[in-house]
């Protein structure tokens, strides 16, 4: 950011007088606010995609009646959100009832700042970008909890207390699943690791197809992260047809829309980290994105990347409306029984593979056969 | 609960799962006192759609109380008209003529096929996937079309009458009931496909609320509730009545194949198993329907002889019983019904202690209850 | 619980999870698999016997209230006067079809079958009001009032008629039988007049 400030102001004369850190502030807000459109937009969109698919896949149309194919559907969701009435129910703690929704917000908004959009797009890229997606990811779990206990109903206690403990326990396997990436990598940046996995071998280049192990941890990392982000079967927290919509059940209005964007803003961090640690980011295949002009390179691996993110997203819904819940104890026995074990022993599988073939990939040892 | 001495002290939490809930199909109040998320006494509360049905029959006709015994179970309508007539026309000693006998089997069974749909979408649905449901609710319309096209209704059917049916079936009613069920049988083996067996749905279900035989039958349960605990009951075959003799099918018993027997898997899929007898029974029944008259001579001022009788038929969701007083007039003295919705809240307190409060859910939809039913 | 039973365990949920996920893939890629009907751009077809709202066609009604008897929530109600020619006049029939439940049997029971179930069923509104269809459009005051004054017209006529015979019969006594034949056998002619008509 400081980098792209100090090119503004040596470009643009007029502001030769402006200190720099005054430059670089605007230049944050700015790409703050690009990112929260993008962000808000992709959530609405998002909650349309996940009607019409759910229309396609139960033989029958989703949202057809505003705007064309129903595409306005959620500016009219969000337009009556904001017009309903603000209710607070009587006994509930108003302080941490209003601050509920901004901690589930911020959770999952702060999180797009180290996504890896493009070759040169990303808006901090943090040589932590992993550990600080993970960390503040958990956010989240202090907004749900929040809201299951002030709002003063026995339905949304129960909510929260569910919805803490399952984000808590999956939030192990999605950062042991990652790790893999991380070590192949030899970096927690994202960025590095999209490079990583760029390269003469296109497709073949990714780190899905670089040793059973991380082929392995890429399903493990995404049942753990199908219930990061409470989507069915783990959709216990919210479970529409037990708890009435769980925590959020005394929620109205743009606090409930809050809610409700966050999980989708959830669901797309989770579809770009797959991407970024599995899929080969923004790679172009066969390509050096680094070495196209700068608007191409951009654009094309901002395409892909945003490709590769909404199939994700889309493999996401399907499941989820295919699958019936589990409850909550047999999902606790997922967590710590299955998923766990099976993260450790592909941790340890892959770092004993990198150890052993010094960091090559089945793809680059084939390669080695044929020269 | 704690058995931990020196535990912090804990306090049971009573939680009204109430009138107005996704879950309990109709309008049922049940009161949980949780420990946590482990049920310790669940108490349902019936009453709220108490309509004095048995009180409106000491008023109307025997021939007016029919439309009234649509609302008794609006999802198996056709077998509650059609349990009414027997009933009166066991009382009176009337003669049905035999087209009007296979037709109320037709609609008999087709109503159970649409009933059972209901109870498999609408639990799928409680445990969370929304699909089947959807599934259920299109082949459903497909039943309610054929019944539109013999009555003229597709949910209060008001088909039967004391003495036969209302009218003849139309031309090309028996042929589209044979195209639907062509094209709904391969279904089932998606449905199985898709959800039944689907892991996760087992292991919901299976080993949860685990009703033996001896209890079943020590509490009244009838139906589906009853035969998927082994025993292998049903009114069709053991006591039967109108032309069921003349169809071969099976009698739908759990097995205790994915956990214990009679938990509500197996009563789950003693209702999936069901719905393939009932398609074997329409089928014959259309092949074997002879023709003739469908309303037997029931003078218009119809008065029974002074008498009293019980007469039981085999609805979806068990034994509707129907206990009638006549005393000469044209009103009945005194009807009761008994319904096998209201007997299965008996067992409901036993079975859930030790339970989550998602096995609440599950156990109501294994069930399979109604609330008209139970409130009538 | 042992290795084996582990393993079986994971590779049960993956392989029905596929087996569901290739079901509703097949729906969720054909559009075929639709069926919504796009109410009210589309409607249904509607069968010949649906039992929508009900439709009485008065000029053959004979208001011999057997529907409102066999109603089993009362939902008809009717008004009438003996007219003129010893037959019920309708001075008023409503039906409420809010309180009606659409199960036939007023329109089993009609003799001169002028009561039919039509195949109407968008009648939404948002007051009681117009739930009850008036199907005689006058006032059922203003109907009796007529019906009266016919009454008492034709009962002046029938007076004077009955005042013409006796002074012809007291003018002339040897035709006496041979009128009284021939009122004999004009009599019965309204009456099968009015037989053919229903």
């Amino acid at each position: 950011m400081e980098a792209l400030a100090l090119s503004l102001v040596n470009a643009v004369p007029l502001m030769a007088g402006v200190p720099l850190w005054t430059v670089t502030l605007l230049l944050m807000v700015v790409v703050a606010a690009v990112i929260l459109v993008f962000a808000l937009t992709f959530e609405g969109v998002g909650s349309l995609v996940l009607r019409k698919v759910a229309g396609d896949i139960q033989a029958r149309i989703g949202p057809n009646r505003v705007g064309p194919n129903g595409i306005l559907q959620f500016l009219a969701d969000g337009v009556k959100l904001v017009l309903k009435e603000d209710l607070i129910p009587a006994n509930a703690d108003r302080l941490l009832f209003k601050l509920a929704p901004y901690f589930a917000f911020v959770g999952s908004f702060a999180a797009f700042v180290v996504v890896p959009f493009g070759v040169g797009l990303i808006a901090a890229d943090l040589n932590i970008g992993i550990y600080y997606v993970m960390a503040v990811t958990s956010l989240v779990v202090i907004g749900v909890l929040l809201a299951g206990w002030s709002s003063n109903n026995k339905w949304a206690l129960l909510g929260g207390m569910r919805a803490a403990a399952q984000i808590v326990s999956y939030e192990i396997p999605v950062g042991m699943a990652l790790i893999p990436a991380v070590l192949i990598a030899g970096s927690l940046s994202l960025q590095d690791i999209v490079r990583s996995q760029g390269g003469l071998f296109g497709i073949f280049g990714w780190n899905l197809f670089h040793n059973p192990f991380t082929f392995f941890s890429f399903f493990l990392y995404f049942t753990a992260a199908q219930a990061e982000t409470n989507q069915t079967p783990f959709d216990l927290p919210e479970a529409e047809s037990e708890l009435v919509s769980g925590y959020n059940v005394e929620y109205s209005g743009i606090r409930f829309g809050l809610f409700f964007l966050s999980e989708f803003g959830d669901m797309f961090i989770v579809a770009t980290l797959a991407t970024a640690c599995f899929l080969g980011g923004w790679n172009i295949p066969f390509f050096n994105a680094g070495t196209l002009p700068w608007i191409w390179g951009n654009l094309l691996s901002l395409g892909v990347f945003l490709g590769k993110a909404f199939t994700m997203v889309l493999i996401m819904m399907w499941v989820r409306w295919t699958l019936p819940r589990l409850r909550v104890d047999q999902l606790m026995r997922m967590a710590w029984k299955y998923l766990v074990p099976l993260t450790f022993v592909n941790l340890l599988g892959v770092s004993l593979w990198l150890l052993v073939f010094k960091g090559k990939g089945i793809p680059a040892m084939i390669a080695s056969l044929f020269g | 609960m704690t058995t931990r001495a020196n535990a912090l002290p804990t306090q049971e939490m009573t939680i009204n799962m109430g009138p107005q809930h996704p879950s309990t199909h109709g309008v049922l109040r049940v009161i949980l006192t949780t420990d946590g998320e482990v049920v310790t006494r669940a108490v349902p509360d019936v009453g709220y759609l108490h309509r004095g049905l048995e009180k409106i029959g000491e008023r109307v006709t025997y021939s007016q109380f029919m439309p009234f015994t649509d609302r008794l179970d609006y999802l198996a309508a056709m077998n509650c008209n059609c349990a009414w007539a027997w009933a009166v026309e066991k009382l009176a000693k009337i003669e049905v003529p035999e087209r009007a006998e296979f037709l109320r089997v037709i609609v008999s069974e087709l109503n159970r096929i649409s009933s059972h749909l209901i109870a498999f979408g609408s639990y799928t649905a409680d445990m969370g996937a929304f699909t089947p449901f959807l599934y259920a609710i299109r082949e459903r319309e497909q039943v309610n079309d054929l019944f539109e096209m013999l009555c003229g209704n597709r949910l209060t059917y008001n088909y039967a009458r004391v003495g036969g049916v209302s009218g003849d079936a139309p031309k090309g009613f028996l042929e589209k009931t044979k195209e639907f069920l062509d094209y709904f049988e391969p279904k089932l083996d998606e449905y199985n496909n898709l959800i039944s067996y689907n892991k996760i749905f087992v292991h919901r279900l299976a080993n949860v609320a685990v009703i033996p035989a001896e209890e079943a039958v020590a509490y009244g349960l009838t139906g589906p509730n009853l035969r998927g605990s082994g025993v292998p009951f049903d009114l069709r075959k053991d006591e039967p009545y109108s032309v069921y003799p003349k169809f071969d099918f099976k009698v739908c018993v759990g097995t205790g194949e994915r956990g214990t027997l009679g938990d509500c898997f197996d009563r789950y899929m003693v209702r999936i198993n069901e719905m393939r007898e009932s398609i074997k029974i329409v089928r014959q029944a259309v092949a074997q329907i002879p023709d003739g008259p469908v309303l037997a001579k029931v003078p218009r001022v119809f008065k029974p002889p002074v008498g009293e009788v019980y007469f039981r038929s085999e609805c979806p969701r068990g034994e509707t019983g129907i206990y009638l007083i006549s005393d000469g007039s044209v009103n009945p003295y005194r009807l009761k019904i008994r319904t096998g919705s209201f007997v299965s809240m008996n067992i409901f307190e036993k079975v859930t202690r030790g339970l989550m409060i998602a096995d609440v859910v599950a156990v109501i939809g294994s069930f399979d209850i109604i609330l008209p039913e139970i409130d009538r | 619980m042992g290795l084996m039973a582990y393993l079986n365990d994971i590779v049960e949920a993956v392989v029905t999870t596929a087996k569901g996920m290739r079901i509703t893939a097949r729906y969720g890629v054909n559009p075929k698999e639709e069926v919504t009907l796009q109410y009210p751009e589309e409607r249904w077809e509607i069968p010949e016997g649906y039992r929508g709202f009900l439709h009485n066609d008065i000029k053959t009604c004979t208001a011999c209230t057997m529907c409102v008897k066999t109603c089993p929530v009362d939902c008809i109600s009717l008004e009438s006067v003996r007219g003129a020619d010893k037959r019920m006049v309708l001075a008023s029939y409503d039906i409420n079809i809010g309180r009606c439940m659409y199960c036939g049997l007023c329109v089993e029971v009609c003799p001169p079958k002028s009561l039919k179930h039509t195949s109407g069923y968008e009648m939404a509104s948002v007051t009681r009001g117009e739930m009850t269809l008036h199907f005689i459009a006058e006032d059922a005051a203003e109907v009796k009032a007529r019906v009266a004054r016919q009454v008492a017209e034709a009962a002046a006529k029938a007076a004077e008629a009955a005042k013409a015979a006796e002074a012809q019969a007291a003018a002339k006594p040897a035709d006496l039988s041979s009128e009284a034949g021939k009122a004999g056998g004009g009599e019965p002619k309204p009456a099968k007049e009015g037989e053919s008509k229903e």
